[in-house]
């Protein structure tokens, strides 16, 4: 640096000093700044991404907006061609006639038990699971590990008819149908030779039960990877001050991983939420109300009309707004934990 | 040694009962046994619940099933004739299996590399980057199941966007809906030498942009985890050797995250099975109404076939895939 541009420190009082430096002068910054071609590299590349991004965002919020838009109009807007997205007569009778004629509050409170006692059951037998395969090494854990992968891969779709068979005549290597049948004439211990457990919450229940049920196999991974990050230092403490593996894991290790079990439990509650392949399968007779039943148009509202067929397709819209509605919630309240717990579950690491 | 034998009495009265029998269990011994405790309701469910199912399945797969009155149903073996039947007398399932598998296979690339492509983006820093990731995950949860199934058949969307917009994947694929025509990107390609099928691929893969995206989601989360564990330092060191940023995006980032790109791709195809627009499982559910045993052997090929096309993918990517350490 050379003298002129040295800076000139003068002492204004006592206590402070004035230092004066050339600066370069206010243009001359900005040109440097924003006239580099690099900068122009990146405001280009920054333009382009934020382009992308809004455009993609809009393609997936858009058909929340038209199933919002769609739900508010009336028959008129949609013989009114001009009516595209904004209904120019806005009415709420669609919503009106879900809620009241198809039996909305009866489904909603029938599948938030279901989903609920599914989500509490899988995720505590989940993460129960997946501490066994963390941080227990016996023999055949590998295998059983192998099992725990196929039944994430083989998927119940393609299970469907035994999936329903099973519970239809539900039976324990044939132990029921044994003592029902009689083991010989006349010697009938139970009264049934199998157990009819459709149509009920049951086989949903024993599926959570035994990790089987929708992507546990996925919650166990979750959580198996998630416990092999815990050091083993913490259980090995709490063993030397005398717990034993049950005490350990309820009262030291569960209270750890209570944010990767309120991820495994947001996901449960959510799917089974609007699960319609279980419901199907399950509860053929439909005697018990689930959110796939409520979808269908209300008998009060006609639609024999030139544009019906639109307007058919804009109540189902609402309904499946009316059946989403609450999962919006959870979502605006937990997609911290839905996002970070995918990205926790060291899935990666 | 004092220390020990204080240890030795302490156990509860359980432990010492398993001790008179066996002598002194090892810790390793007990450790075992508290972890087949664990997992012991996996176990159970596995072997009275799951491991008959999927031998029933194949059972059925092969058999016609009597429904007895009073409760209880009779099966008779019938070989393959299902199977045949399914194959030979039944019209459309072979190209529907055709065009499924097929749609599969082209699906496949474009959402691993369009969920990649996006976590690259998504991993700069920017204003609104949590607003973004938590947009593209909205379809993971809002979008499964029932609402997919709604959605299969909406004719609101197509309506509203038929002035000429984006093609929302409602199978109506009118000339005026699409985003681009296969002329726009022809004019683009004119003077490379690309084949047609790749050209109606692309055009294909643009224009059903919706259901890519509505896919992508926990495949970008996985990508944008795997691209933030990777060190800074392997940046920087790049940087300092005077790399540019494509260098060091192939040569650095694709490795490191190409384990996770197997992950994705695996994770991709058992999706596609649960999907709603998977045309080859709701043909199996169309039969399922009118030939429960016929709709199993289906699900059964289907299921193989898709077995084959996992262990293909999975061995080649897998042959390209860099680990950097050794697994724990």
């Amino acid at each position: 640096m050379n003298a002129q541009n040295a800076p000139k420190v003068t002492k204004e009082t006592k206590n402070s000093i004035r230092v004066e430096f050339e600066r370069t002068s206010l243009r001359e910054r900005l040109r440097i700044k924003y006239l580099s071609p690099s900068f122009l590299v990146s405001a280009v590349w920054w333009l382009f991404r934020f382009i992308l991004l809004v455009g993609l965002a809009y393609i997936v919020l858009l058909p929340f907006f038209s199933k919002i838009a769609g739900s508010f109009m009336s028959p008129e807007d949609f013989i009114d061609v001009s009516v595209k997205y904004i209904p120019k007569y806005p009415t709420l009778h669609q919503y009106k006639a879900i809620l009241t004629e198809n039996n909305y509050w009866l489904a909603f409170i029938n599948t938030l038990t279901l989903s609920l006692a599914a989500a509490f059951i899988q995720t505590f037998v989940c993460a129960f699971i997946g501490y066994g395969f963390a941080k227990f090494k016996f023999k055949g854990s590998g295998l059983l590990f192998l099992l725990v992968i196929l039944t994430m891969i083989i998927p119940h779709q393609t299970l469907r008819l035994s999936l329903f068979m099973k519970f239809r005549y539900f039976d324990i290597f044939g132990i029921f149908n044994l003592l029902g049948g009689g083991i010989s004439d006349g010697l009938k211990i139970l009264p049934f030779t199998s157990l009819e457990l459709t149509n009920s919450f049951w086989p949903i229940v024993l599926m959570s039960l035994s990790g089987l049920a929708y992507k546990n196999g996925l919650y166990i991974f979750m959580m198996r990877q998630f416990y092999r990050g815990v050091p083993d230092e913490l259980e090995e403490s709490a063993y030397l001050d005398g717990c034993n593996t049950m005490m350990t894991y309820f009262r030291i290790i569960l209270p750890l991983s209570v944010p990767m079990m309120v991820t495994i439990f947001l996901f449960a509650f959510c799917w089974q939420w609007t699960d319609s392949f279980y419901t199907e399968v399950f509860f053929p007779s439909m005697n018990i109300t689930m959110m796939p039943d409520i979808v269908k148009v209300p008998k009060s509202i006609d639609t024999a009309f030139a544009a019906g067929d639109l307007y058919e397709s804009a109540i189902k819209n609402t309904c499946g707004l009316t059946i989403i509605v609450p999962l919006i919630f959870i979502y605006l309240f937990g997609q911290r934990f839905l996002v970070q717990g995918i990205e926790r579950s060291g899935i990666v690491g | 040694m004092n220390s020990e034998a204080k240890l030795q009495k302490a156990p509860s009265t359980k432990n010492v009962a398993i001790r008179k029998k066996k002598k002194a269990s090892s810790l390793d011994a007990r450790k075992a046994r508290a972890g087949w405790l664990f997992v012991l309701p996996f176990i159970i469910g596995f072997v009275i619940i799951y491991a008959p199912i999927v031998y029933d399945s194949l059972i059925y797969s092969f058999a016609k099933i009597n429904v007895v009155a009073g409760g209880g149903f009779t099966l008779t073996w019938v070989g393959l004739s299902n199977y045949q039947e399914a194959l030979f007398v039944d019209v459309s399932f072979v190209q529907t299996l055709v065009t499924g598998i097929k749609q599969l296979v082209f699906d496949i690339p474009a959402i691993v590399i369009f969920s990649l492509f996006m976590a690259v983006i998504l991993n700069e820093k920017m204003i609104g980057r949590a607003a973004f990731r938590a947009i593209f995950f909205i379809p993971v949860i809002l979008s499964t199941g029932l609402i997919d199934k709604i959605d299969q058949d909406n004719q609101m969307l197509s309506y509203m966007e038929n002035t000429g917009s984006v093609d929302l994947g409602d199978g109506g694929a009118s000339q005026t809906t699409q985003i681009i025509t296969s002329l726009d990107i022809q004019n683009l390609f004119k003077d490379m030498a690309i084949g047609t099928e790749l050209l109606t691929y692309v055009v294909g893969i643009v224009n059903d942009i919706y259901n890519v995206v509505n896919r992508s989601g926990v495949q970008l989360l996985i990508f944008l985890a795997a691209l933030q564990s990777i060190s800074p330092a392997i940046y920087e060191s790049c940087a300092i050797d005077g790399a540019t940023q494509w260098e060091i995006f192939w040569k650095v980032t694709l490795p490191m995250i190409s384990p996770m790109i197997l992950v994705n791709t695996v994770y991709t195809i058992i999706d596609s099975f649960t999907s709603a627009s998977n045309t080859v499982m709701s043909y199996i559910e169309k039969t399922y109404e009118s030939s429960t045993v016929l709709s199993s052997s289906m699900a059964w090929m289907y299921f193989i076939l898709v077995m084959v096309i996992i262990a293909a993918v999975g061995g080649i990517i897998s042959a390209f895939t860099f680990y950097q350490r050794q697994e724990r």
